[in-house]
């Protein structure tokens, strides 16, 4: 019988050769055994029944509106582990003074031409035509002349309607932007802040492109992705984010959404809220008050 | 046993190639990676760790009480102090320490650490008429047209604050 050990004069390519057919059958049989045990467990109905809780828990995380069950049996079983955070963008409310560009700009030292967060303008023509309009991202404000509008004279060139668009990250729960990062310096923290590692980013720029948002640049200072951070400096030491503060129109709501008594809760359960491309399925936790379909 | 010491041979480089792969891997990979996710623990302290720079009229009002308490009875007590006159933090620090030096050039310019103000671009902000702000903000087309309208006489150096107070926009 011949076999690796008792044939000496075995040649160089055999042995390869053996060990490649070896290594083939274990990775075979390794994977079944490991699939046959998986199946075997699955059949323990205690394990059954504790994979199903565990994925109806998360499901009731990722809501981003907190744990409802605590919820309905009042128990603040959430504020135990400490706050799930959310933000409410009050369209109807934003006047368009770009405050929250300029507090977040000062606030989180934001490069000139960069923006954590943004103010669009959106005006609607009588053909129908919509100009969208974010100069420096709002930060001077919106008070120029619009942009030549191409329409016949008869339409007349006057808008037919018109609001202010605040946009920031919206800390998704489905994460395009961690899930590319190859370093692992894009995270996600307890509360549900989505967060950088400034430290481990390489800055290869993978986030930016993923974001379908478009709230992701790379920091010419650093060279690291930069985005919107909720302000977790300050959130974390009981403020609210620096451009919820600066809003004169409380146009921008910032709590804890597992807390059922905070402002923002009482606001989600007393309001029709949408978030920015719901078919993305990114399933954002900043959430829109009177979010117009023309909004991108 | 020539096959032997082809396997031998192998093992060897195998284990070498391991050893040397777990040796760069803890030098390269924090040690407090993996805790709490694929990332580093104490990239959330380190987030946190960072010192907020606006302060909230609350804090102004500590020691500008004689400006802030008819601000909080007029009809601007919902605009903060630092959306015009910017971050407070430094402004504290350089107050409390009396000392500028520390601090970056245009700091330094600015002894008080605030953001000048014009007392015409801060008012434009959001009293600026467009079509997209809601009517039942007081808005004007152009400082110019206002003070025409008004009655008062509009020159290049003319400021909203000439006649109005910004913290409680009564007029003088």
């Amino acid at each position: 019988m011949t076999t690796l050990w008792n044939k000496p004069e075995i040649s160089r390519r055999e042995f390869f050769e053996k060990c490649a057919e070896a290594g083939a059958k274990t990775f075979v049989f390794g994977g079944l055994v490991v699939t046959t045990a998986n199946l075997l467990l699955a059949q323990d109905p205690e394990d059954v029944r504790a994979r199903a809780e565990g994925a109806v828990e998360s499901r009731l995380h990722d809501t981003g509106l907190g744990d409802v069950r605590a919820r309905a049996e009042g128990a603040p079983k959430e504020a135990a582990k400490g706050p799930i955070y959310g933000f409410v963008v009050d369209t109807m409310k934003c006047i368009g003074c770009g405050s929250c560009v300029r507090a977040c700009r000062d606030e989180n030292n934001v490069p000139d031409g960069f923006c954590r967060t943004w103010v669009e303008q959106y005006t609607f023509f009588p053909n129908g035509e919509v100009i969208v309009n974010s100069p420096s991202g709002g930060a001077d404000g919106f008070g120029e002349d619009l942009p030549s509008r191409n329409m016949p004279e008869e339409l007349g060139q006057l808008p037919v309607r018109g609001f202010f668009v605040p946009k920031l990250c919206n800390h998704c729960i489905n994460t395009p932007c961690i899930q590319v990062c190859p370093v692992g310096a894009s995270y996600v923290t307890r509360e549900g802040v989505v967060l950088i590692d400034q430290e481990r980013c390489i800055g290869c720029g993978y986030c930016v492109q993923a974001c379908p948002f478009g709230s992701r640049y790379i920091n010419p200072q650093t060279n690291t992705a930069d985005k919107c951070t909720w302000c977790y400096h300050r959130i974390t030491k009981g403020m609210v984010p620096a451009c919820v503060q600066a809003c004169p129109a409380k146009a921008r709501i910032f709590g804890s959404v597992s807390d059922p008594n905070s402002e923002i809760s009482q606001i989600l359960a007393n309001n029709r809220v949408q978030v920015l491309k719901s078919y993305l399925g990114t399933n954002p936790r900043t959430r829109y008050i009177g979010l117009d379909s023309e909004v991108m | 046993m020539n096959s032997a010491r082809h396997f031998i041979r192998l093992l060897a480089l195998l284990a070498i190639a391991a050893a040397a792969f777990f040796k760069a891997r803890s030098m390269v990979v924090p040690a407090d990676f993996g805790k709490l996710g694929h990332f580093r623990a104490s990239a959330i302290t380190d987030a946190a760790a960072r010192e907020p720079r606006h302060l909230g009229s609350v804090t102004c009002a500590e020691c500008h009480s004689e400006i802030s308490d008819p601000w909080s009875k007029g009809k601007h007590s919902v605009p903060q102090c630092e959306n015009c006159h910017g971050p407070g933090m430094l402004h504290v620090k350089v107050v409390s320490e009396d000392s500028v030096d520390a601090y970056p050039d245009p700091i330094k310019q600015n002894k008080n650490a605030l953001r000048p103000t014009t007392g015409i671009r801060e008012c434009e902000w959001c009293h600026l008429k467009t079509f997209e702000r809601p009517s039942t903000l007081k808005s004007i087309k152009s400082v110019g047209e206002h003070i025409t309208a008004t009655g008062g006489t509009f020159t290049p150096a003319s400021k909203c604050t000439d006649c109005h107070n910004p913290h409680t926009t009564a007029v003088k």
